[in-house]
Parts: structure tokens; sequence; C-alpha cells
């Protein structure tokens, strides 16, 4: 709170403004949560999912398993996901 | 219901003059998982042989793969023709050996005129376009071969050549492509080659015909026209013999492949110069019908038995035997693994649990009632036994969809005329603000308490098949590592509610410290953690390292309500985009430019949703799918089960 009053004293910025700063990092935050997450989803997908284009072409039986590999790293961007909804609401 | 059909080991003996009234029989049965007799030595089968094919079995091959070829090279399918009527074996016995041989050397021989008229027509039609460079040349094709003074060169050119030599050359106009024929002396050959080479001469030979060319190819091109009515004529033929009797030559496959399995079989037995044996696998309710069949099949000339099996080395074929509202997920079984005889099969559980993830994922009413449509429309497009399972499947999941709609009051992202009856997941997108924002946190708790119950419950399974399926000390143990996950799993709950409140879970951290500035229901909880730890390392202590797995499976179940939350959000800003956005700011003042507009805001609407619709299908599906599959099969189900292969057919074609 200390901060926030010289904050105040010194730049001249009013509660609603940091609460609004607040607000705004809150959102960054959410944003790169979801957004790192997504990235290293998507790296851990294309190693899975070229590997499962081969596997299928090979024989046409894995299709439902391979697909299934292919969403296990989904878990990543989920907790990425749940960690910003968490923020967020 | 949780546990694959019960089978009896069954062994036959039998004298070999028996031998083709047994296999008859079993083969009409359909009952028998036949185990293939291997020789290796074992001790009660010493002097045994694997047998040799009934003497009919050539015979019947040869004929089978005759009426394959024909069927392959008409395109017959067997999943393409439903059978009007089911012709009699004894019937179409005769058949085969009366009318078969004429009709498939009828088809023979029309195929392989077919095949020549085929070649006859690419040979022509190479001519045509080796003499169509020469189209436009009027004299004959004669002329310009067979000097001996003279040097002739045909062939295309970028531009003119330019020659100071006497020569006569001939250029058709008219054509895109520049053709020139040229004549020269033989000795000033190689000034006339240069000079081609800068005009960028390509040769074209040519062609060994006589008259203008002009002629020779129209000449070409009424031979191919002939040759291919005379084709069409064969095809038409063919078609006709393919409307006519594919569903007789399916019968005859299906009766030819039936005798050539039965010929077959005596490779699966064991034999001795006087007797056979045969061992396999019966359901047991049908072991009755069993003895009794084989009894009256042979004039009880025929031993049969049950057999104990031994533990190691008879491993039962596993058959679902499930409520008729269960049977569509074993198809989610059979992808991820068949259960093994002796394991507790989970396909009733995932039957309910799947469709109730799906629900929470994809709670709206509006998608839930398309896919519910879609569902039920498919019926009549993906008729195989899969697409139909799967069809299944998805309409108990669009139901469940629909039901959590319903609770959730939500129907394609917009908010129904009630207060959401589970915790509200309206983000408040946009315009549309009306109450008071999802409820993040109570929605995860919620996930996390599916989680833990699911995982409790697979590990009591796992508890379950540890106990069927080891013996002695090892048994013990695992049943208590299996005890010691849940305690480990409860432990941390209870020291989370010993120090913190949560909503929608017991808040116990009120209660006073007692040691450590812990209280009683931490302490617990903690005693519970540690006498875990020590029953799951005294099975393995190597499982200690798979602690963490306890947090990372029960927050996957966040996955519930993160991805339905995404769903929900996507549904909303369609909405927006498509209502608030666009179609909207029209109403106000109505223009025709504005109606072009309303109807553009339409469009978007309905491909977003139908968009949403498809992503919600793959999520729902897939992340429920998984939360099966990853956290709860791996507390307790290995799979791994032969699949129930019984000797014998369903007949489609024929019949007795």
């Amino acid at each position: 709170m200390a901060d926030a009053a010289t904050a105040v004293a010194t730049t001249e910025m009013t509660v609603e403004m940091i609460k609004a700063s607040q607000i705004g990092m809150k959102a960054i935050s959410a944003a790169i949560a979801v957004g790192s997450t997504g990235i290293a989803t998507a790296f851990a997908e294309m190693a899975i999912g070229s590997a499962a284009v081969g596997a299928t072409a090979e024989n046409k039986d894995v299709f439902g398993l391979v697909l299934l590999l292919t969403v296990i790293p989904e878990t990543i961007v989920i907790f990425g996901l749940v960690v910003s909804l968490l923020l967020l609401f | 219901m949780f546990n694959p059909e019960q089978m009896t080991r069954v062994l036959i003996a039998a004298p070999r003059t028996q031998m083709e009234p047994v296999i008859r029989e079993l083969y009409r049965q359909n009952l028998l998982h036949v185990e293939e007799f291997v020789e290796q030595g074992s001790e009660e089968y010493e002097g045994f042989r694997i047998g040799t094919p009934l003497p009919q079995a050539n015979e019947i091959s040869g004929k089978l793969v005759q009426l394959r070829g024909i069927t392959s090279a008409f395109l017959i399918r067997k999943e393409d023709i439903t059978p009007k009527e089911k012709h009699r074996q004894s019937k179409l016995t005769g058949l085969i050996e009366e009318e078969l041989p004429s009709i498939e050397k009828e088809a023979e021989e029309l195929i392989s005129r077919r095949g020549q008229l085929d070649t006859r027509i690419r040979e022509f039609e190479q001519k045509v376009e080796s003499l169509q460079p020469f189209a436009g040349v009027p004299f004959d094709l004669e002329l310009l071969r067979g000097y001996r003074m003279f040097s002739v060169f045909c062939g295309h050119v970028a531009r003119e050549p330019v020659l100071d030599l006497p020569h006569e050359i001939f250029s058709p106009s008219g054509r895109k492509e520049k053709f020139i024929v040229l004549l020269a002396r033989n000795q000033d050959r190689s000034a006339v080659e240069e000079a081609l080479v800068n005009a960028q001469f390509q040769a074209v030979a040519v062609p060994d015909e006589n008259g203008p060319a002009a002629t020779r190819i129209g000449y070409y091109e009424s031979q191919i026209m002939a040759l291919k009515g005379e084709m069409e004529e064969i095809n038409r033929k063919l078609e006709e013999i393919k409307k006519n009797h594919a569903e007789f030559f399916l019968a005859c496959d299906e009766l030819l492949s039936a005798d050539v399995e039965m010929a077959e079989a005596p490779l699966r037995f064991a034999t001795t110069g006087e007797a056979f044996i045969v061992e396999g696998w019966v359901p047991s309710d049908r072991m009755d019908e069993f003895r009794n069949g084989i009894h009256y099949a042979t004039g009880g000339k025929v031993f049969v038995t049950e057999v104990e099996p031994s533990h190691e080395r008879d491993v039962a074929p596993t058959e679902y035997d499930n409520i008729s509202f269960a049977k569509p997920t074993q198809l989610l079984m059979d992808v991820y693994s068949r259960p093994r005889y002796s394991e507790v099969d989970p396909t009733l559980l995932v039957s309910i649990i799947f469709p109730i993830f799906f629900g929470i994922i994809l709670g709206d009413v509006g998608y839930g009632a398309i896919l519910l449509a879609l569902s039920l429309g498919l019926r009549k497009v993906l008729t195989n036994e899969e697409g139909i399972q799967l069809l299944k499947i998805l309409r108990n999941a669009s139901i469940s969809s629909i039901i959590f709609g319903l609770l959730f009051s939500e129907a394609f992202g917009f908010a129904l005329p009630w207060k959401s009856i589970l915790f509200s997941r309206h983000l408040n997108i946009g315009t549309e603000v009306s109450g008071h924002g999802p409820e993040v946190t109570s929605l995860m708790v919620m996930a996390i308490w599916i989680g833990v119950v699911q995982i409790t419950l697979g590990r009591i399974l796992g508890a379950v098949n540890h106990a069927r399926q080891d013996h002695g000390v090892h048994r013990v143990k695992a049943v208590m590592a299996n005890l010691g996950w849940i305690m480990v799993l409860w432990g941390i709950l209870l020291m989370l509610w010993g120090s913190f409140a949560m909503p929608t879970m017991p808040d116990l951290s009120g209660m006073p410290a007692v040691a450590a500035g812990l209280n009683v229901p931490s302490i617990a909880g903690l005693a519970m953690i540690v006498a875990g730890v020590l029953f799951i390392a005294s099975d393995s202590a190597l499982e200690i390292v798979e602690l963490p797995t306890i947090l990372s499976h029960t927050l996957s179940y966040a996955r519930l309500v993160g991805v339905g939350l995404s769903s929900v959000a996507i549904a909303m800003v369609i909405n927006f985009i498509a209502i608030g956005m666009i179609i909207e700011p029209q109403l106000g003042a109505l223009t025709p430019l504005g109606v072009i507009i309303i109807i553009a805001g339409a469009v978007v609407f309905v491909i977003g949703h139908l968009l949403n619709t498809v992503l919600g299908m793959l999520g729902g599906g897939l992340q429920s799918l998984r939360l099966q599959y990853v956290e709860f099969f791996t507390k307790f189900y290995k799979g791994g089960g032969k699949k129930y292969n019984p000797f014998g057919m369903k007949k489609r074609f024929t019949e007795d």
C-alpha cells in the first residue's frame, strides 16, 4: 500500500487508474499463460502428429489410437487455460 | 456385466473317420474358439502331428481363386450388396458344378476380349499421335523417305531457319507451333543441321505410313471409333452379368470360403494315425448345446470333455457380455484394447461416464440438438457395424449434452430463460452482460471432485483386478499398493481441507492446531500420505517416481471445465460479432445495403456455430475419451485380451 501511495503522490495516479492497470496486468498474464502453453502444445503435437500420419499410412486401423495420442499434449494448453481463467474470474 | 462372457475349455477326441462330420458340425455351430495345436513336444501331446487338409481342399481352393478373380474384375464387394434371398446350400452346390463354370467362362472371355480391344485402341491412338504433326502436310508420307542424294528434316522450330544453300522447305500455315519439312542435298547436311540448331529445331520421326497424313489419321480414328463401340457392347454385357449374377457370385464365394475353411481346419488339430484332438473354448452357458450338437452329428462316436484350464498356459478368449445400452461403447474399448479374460470389463462404466463428460464439456442445448439430429440422420449413410456403434455413442453423448445444456442454461451461447441450475458458465462477452459471470472456481472444484471420484474408482478396480489375477504374497502387496494410492490421494485432500477453505469442499480449516501448526485433519491426512507411500513402496519402490501423477491426473480433469468454457466463449464471440456488431446496428434504419449486411451477419452466425459444433464434438469427444484412456484406465486396465473368434461363419447369402 505504501508503494501505491507514493506512486499516487509522485505521478498523480488515482486509485481507479491503479485498479485499471492491475486489471490490465491480469489480462496480460492470462494471455501469456494461454499463448505460451499453446506454443508448447503445438511443438509437442507437431512431432506426434507427423508420426501419427506416418503410422496411419502404414496401417489404417491405428487411426483412432493415434488421434488420441495426438491430443495428449493438449493437457499443457488446458492447464494454461485453467490458470488464465482463474486469473480473470 | 463387469466380466467378459464366461468360457469353458473343451477337448474333443475322435477317430479320424469322424473328422469331417465333426468339422461340419463345429462350423455349423459357430461356437468353438479353436486353440491351434503347435508341435512343441509337450508331454501329453507326444506322437501327435499337425493334421493335413481334407482331400478336397485343393480343388475347392482352385475354384475359389477363379471365382475371386472374376468378382474382383467386376468390382463386386460384399459390403455393397444386401442379399435379397438366401440361397439354399444344397442347391448352390449343384449350381457351382453346372452353372458357375459357364458364367465364369463367358465373363473371362469378355474380359480378355476387352483387354485385347484396349491394347488395339491404345496402339491406334499412338499412331494418330505420331501422325498429328504431319496433318497439315498435303503430300504423301512415302515422299518423305527413301532418298539417296537428299536428306529430309521434319520437326518443330522456334523460327524460320536461315539457309543460303539450295533447299526446299515446306511449312503448313495456320498452326500454333511452327512445323517444317526441309529437303537438302546430302553434302550440305552439316551446314543445314547447324542452321536448324540455331532455329531450335526438334526433330519428329516420319511415321511408317503411305498416303497423306490427314487421310491416315481419319482412317485410324474411324478404327478407334469402331473398337470403342465394340468395347461398349462388351462392357454392357459384363454389366448385365454383374447385375444378374452378383448375388450368386457372392453366395458361391461364401459357400466355397466356408468349404475351404472347413477343408483346412485339420491344420489346427492334433492328429495321430487313427485319431485327432481339438482343443478350444466355448461360452459356458452354451456348453450343453455344443455337447449335444456334436453327439447328435456323430452318433455318439466322439468324446467331448471339459478341461480345467491351467493359469499359466491357457488364456481364454474374450467376448463382451454387456447389456444393450453399453454395447456401442465396445467400439471405444476395442480402440484401446480388448479386456483380458480375467480382467474387470469397464465397458459399462465408460458407457455411462463418457456421455456425462461429453455433456459437461459441451453443455449446450443447441449444439446437443444439432449433434442428435446428425447422429439420427447419418444412420442411413453409415450402415456398417462400426459406423452404427459410433452413431449410437454420439446419440448418447448429444442427449447428455442437451441435459447439461438445460442445467447450464445455454443454447448456442445464449442464456435460456432460467438461471443455470449448475454453476454458471456465462462469460459476459460483448454487450450481452447479464448475471454475475462464470463461477470458474466452483466449476474447477467440481471438475476436481469428478476426477477424485473417478481415480478412486479406478484404484478400487485396480485392487479387484490384482486380487483376481495375482497369487501369493504379490497379490496382497498389489492390493495394498492400490489402497495406498487411494490413501495418498485422500490424504492430500484432507490436508488441503485442514488448511484452506474452498467452495464445495468441506472446510476444516477452522479447527484448532494441535501440533507443529497442524490441526487434526491435517495430521490425519499426513499420516494417510505416509502410510500410503509405504504401501506403494512395499509393492514396488520404483512406483514412488509416479507419485506426482496423483496431482497431475487429478488436475487434468480441469479440462472438463476449461475446454467447456472455451467452447462457450467461442459461441458468445460468434453471437457478438454476428448479432451485436453486424445485424443490430442495421436494424435501426433499414436500407437495401443494410438487408445485405444482415444476410451476411446471418451467414457468419450459421457458419460460426457450425464450426463451433464440429470443434465441440471433437474437443468434447476426444478430451473425455482421453480422460478414460489416460487418467482412468491406467489405474487398473491392462487390456490385450484375445478376441473370441469361433470356428464358423455368419451366413449372409446362404442357408443350410
